[in-house]
């Protein structure tokens, strides 16, 4: 890149400038004033390790509880559909009873009916 | 063979050497401060921080020239952050920057410790200034430039070239006023 005066002339005019006196101390005093960083007790590993590690822990934690949520849900599902379906069962049941009733009483009434009859021709 | 990394817990410098790398940047970052943010106060203030934030951070600095190029890039975005916070507080700097701007003659009285160089710098927006600094004071290509200050090596190119255009045009236009004063 080939400079012109122009150029030359802005890098003479801006040479580094001297930092105002005693700059050093100042910053060496603030320095010292600064409260020492409070250390990690991380046993050397650096906190995104330990933040990315306890990220694991708590999904691991949330997903067992959410498992025996669902296996609990799923018991329940299962609970009722038995509780159901025996109820089925036992309203069949009833209804058969009911008509086994129903038929042996009609063949009942039937029976003695014919039994009278047979008295009376006898009579 | 596997060779294991070592791994290095970051020290705290000594005062005495943290002393010694003040005493050699103090300057360079001094200057680049000043000419980004034109205030000797707010530039001291902000080189003071810079050397702060590299007391916690050099640690990780692995040589002398990875320092040197920390405390410029660094010291550039704390400036020109510095210039952002002051203008959005409404404190903006003596000089606004606009393209067709000249420096009137009651802010050259407001900058007595500038060059002319100086105060014409402060009539360029802030990213300009900052890529004008490290190419001139800094003497630094405009590839180091792009790599430093983490933008693209055409913008650092079109910055200078557009600055330089300006600083030209606002150099003759300020000669023929003195010679007209």
């Amino acid at each position: 890149m080939i400079e012109d005066a122009f150029e030359k002339d802005l890098r003479e005019q801006l040479r580094t400038r001297e930092a105002p006196g005693g700059f050093a101390d100042r910053v060496m005093t603030r320095v010292a004033a600064k409260p020492a960083r409070r250390r990690w007790p991380g046993f050397g590993m650096p906190v995104w390790r330990w933040a990315v590690a306890a990220l694991l822990v708590a999904g691991m934690v949330l997903g067992s509880v959410e498992h025996d949520r669902e296996q609990r849900r799923e018991g329940e599902r299962a609970r009722e559909q038995v509780l159901l379906a025996l109820r089925i069962t036992g309203a069949t049941l009833r209804d058969v009873q009911e008509k086994v009733d129903a038929e042996s009483g009609q063949e009942t009434r039937k029976q003695s009916g014919g039994m009278d009859r047979e008295g009376q021709a006898q009579e | 063979m596997r060779v294991q990394r070592q791994r290095t817990r970051p020290l705290e410098p000594s005062p005495e050497t943290f002393r010694d790398i003040v005493e050699r940047h103090q300057a360079r970052v001094f200057s680049i401060a000043f000419r980004i943010l034109g205030e000797s106060g707010v530039a001291e203030e902000v080189a003071q921080d810079v050397f702060l934030e590299l007391h916690r951070s050099l640690a990780r600095l692995e040589s002398e020239d990875h320092v040197t190029a920390w405390l410029r890039r660094v010291t550039c975005h704390r400036a020109t952050d510095a210039l952002r916070r002051r203008a959005a507080r409404g404190h903006g700097s003596a000089v606004e920057y606009e393209d067709g701007m000249e420096l009137r003659p009651a802010v050259r009285g407001f900058l007595p410790l500038m060059n002319r160089v100086e105060q014409l710098l402060l009539t360029l927006p802030p990213a300009q200034r900052a890529v004008m600094v490290l190419r001139y004071q800094e003497d630094l290509e405009p590839e180091d430039i792009a790599v430093e200050l983490k933008i693209p090596l055409a913008t650092v190119r079109s910055s200078l070239h557009r600055a330089v255009q300006l600083l030209r045009a606002k150099a003759e236009r300020t000669l023929k006023e003195y010679s007209r004063d």
